[in-house]
């Protein structure tokens, strides 16, 4: 099926009763369910421990649920074949917690790493690339490795790698856990533009009770392993700190 | 202008240099084995055609006699040619065991005639035999069958335990470098799951690990296939600056074959550890979603 084979209704991600237990333990996920149609913005709180990282992880297919069935733009992920996936996972954007970034690769390598991936060739992207690193503020740290930067440095470049392909889905593991009040608002705009302009379905995981306040946006809350629906209000408590 | 890119997979680090090591080492060790394999087939093969189809004929008699067995010889079928040794032949051919003072004048010797067979010719020996039982002359032929059986007998085995010592080499070889490789992928194992999550198709991470591990198999064997090289043209050279007959070898050279033995060793190692790369990153990478 081509990569942009999905029906503009049809639910961007969908989780139907997913559960996920490692071994013989208890349920790190429980009959979790959540639809993140097309367009809309989505945060994930809950406290630490909940299982959000493992929800995301699941959502961007780096683990198998033990039960349930997960959809991504219509396709059950169950059944499809590796390359499928792969063509999938190309539609998504992710930043990791963790930012993964590649220690031999300068910051503008990492940020082409999923056009190259696609085979694009460099002059194609370099353009954007180079603008999108000065967008994050890092114009001038192109060629610097990743032992060289800082923690929201780091992130940044992990947020431009997500979003450098102008995905249908960007899966965001708390993206503003590392950077000051004005850069977390300056990539949640950055979150926000691409949602509203180029209709990118945004689910981020977060602590940061402010931003979720700030966008007016769904907020789901992820407790005993299962996913409730909530509302961005001023009300909402803030979430202990990972 | 395009920017240059660094390559998907770090260039290289101890891990990698360990195993260029591990690779070199037994690529030396399979070439050098082959080497020695070949040479001993090939000294084998010297040795037989050395003393296959010679015969020497002892008389017990007189000259006369001598001169008889001479004419059956020479008219048996088979015999290319043959003489009678006389007393300085038999003087040459006892010199190491009896000095150069000569020998003493009273001092019987045996009258011997050396034959040759034609090319080809089989059952020389016993038609021989034969002929000069039927001349009632008191001879013993000795076609040197029984010399010439124990030697290829002996050069088989030393050429069985060489090629042994190679298939066993390359089973090693193979299981090491695939061990090897293995473990300097599983150190690689954050590259290939980021390259996965970013949607690359698991035949673009499988081939870089595989293009990679081609030229790191490529150029270790190549060196060890060198050093193979270097270590059998010494030998070679140490024989031939040497007594050769004193070590009972005979003339020694890098042949066609020998050639292939060093140029096949570093496309094996290459195919083996770009195999082994690709077995250990598609295992790898079946364990993901």
């Amino acid at each position: 099926m081509p990569d942009n084979a999905f029906l503009s209704d049809e639910p961007v991600l969908r989780f139907d009763r997913v559960g996920l237990t490692y071994g013989p333990g208890a349920d790190i996920l429980a009959d979790a369910s959540l639809t993140l149609r097309p367009g809309s913005m989505t945060f994930l709180t809950g406290p630490s421990g909940a299982g959000k990282s493992t929800l995301l992880k699941l959502a961007f297919l780096a683990l198998r649920p033990t039960a349930g069935r997960i959809s991504l733009f219509g396709l059950d992920t169950g059944r499809l074949k590796p390359d499928a996936l792969a063509s999938l996972r190309r539609r998504i954007g992710v930043v990791f917690q963790e930012f993964r970034l590649l220690d031999h690769l300068s910051a503008y390598e990492n940020v082409a790493l999923p056009l190259r991936v696609m085979g694009r060739p460099e002059a194609s992207y370099r353009k954007d690339v180079t603008e999108l690193l000065s967008w994050v503020g890092l114009g001038d740290r192109l060629d610097a490795r990743p032992e060289t930067l800082s923690g929201g440095e780091k992130q940044r470049v992990a947020i431009a790698r997500a979003v450098v392909v102008k995905p249908d889905l960007i899966i965001a593991d708390e993206p503003t856990g590392n950077v000051d009040e004005e850069m977390s608002e300056r990539l949640f705009r950055l979150f926000r533009e691409l949602n509203k302009r180029l209709n990118t379905t945004v689910l981020i995981a977060t602590h940061d009770m402010a931003m979720v306040r700030r966008a007016n946006a769904d907020v789901l809350r992820l407790a005993d392993g299962m996913v409730v629906r909530a509302q961005a209000q001023p009300a909402l408590q803030q979430d202990t700190p990972a | 202008m395009s920017r240059h890119l660094a390559p998907l997979l770090p260039k290289e680090d101890a891990r990698e240099a360990a195993l260029f090591f591990v690779v070199c080492a037994l690529c030396f060790l399979a070439a050098f084995s082959g080497l020695v394999s070949r040479a001993a087939y090939a000294a084998a093969g010297a040795w037989t055609s050395e003393v296959t189809g010679q015969l020497t004929v002892r008389v017990r008699g007189d000259a006369a006699d001598t001169e008889r067995a001479l004419a059956i010889v020479q008219a048996t079928p088979g015999i290319a040619s043959a003489r009678a040794l006389d007393r300085a032949d038999a003087e040459e051919l006892l010199q190491p065991w009896l000095g150069a003072g000569g020998i003493p004048a009273d001092l019987p010797l045996p009258h011997l005639i050396a034959a040759e067979a034609a090319p080809g010719a089989t059952g020389v020996g016993d038609r021989l035999t034969a002929a000069l039982q039927q001349a009632e002359l008191k001879t013993t032929v000795d076609d040197h069958v029984v010399w010439s059986a124990d030697a290829r007998r002996a050069t088989d085995t030393i050429g069985l335990i060489a090629l042994s010592a190679v298939a066993l080499l390359g089973a090693t070889g193979i299981a090491v470098i695939a061990f090897a490789t293995h473990a300097t992928l599983l150190a690689r194992k954050d590259i290939v799951e980021l390259l996965h999550l970013t949607g690359a198709r698991n035949s673009f991470i499988a081939g870089l690990f595989e293009r990679r591990f081609l030229m790191l198999g490529v150029q270790a064997g190549t060196l060890g296939a060198l050093f193979a090289f270097g270590a059998a043209a010494f030998i070679l050279f140490a024989v031939r600056q040497g007594d050769a007959q004193a070590w009972l070898l005979p003339q020694l050279s890098l042949s066609l074959a020998d050639g292939l033995i060093l140029g096949l060793s570093p496309l094996i190692a290459g195919a083996v550890s770009m195999l082994a790369a690709k077995v250990t990153v598609m295992r790898s990478l079946s364990d993901m979603v």
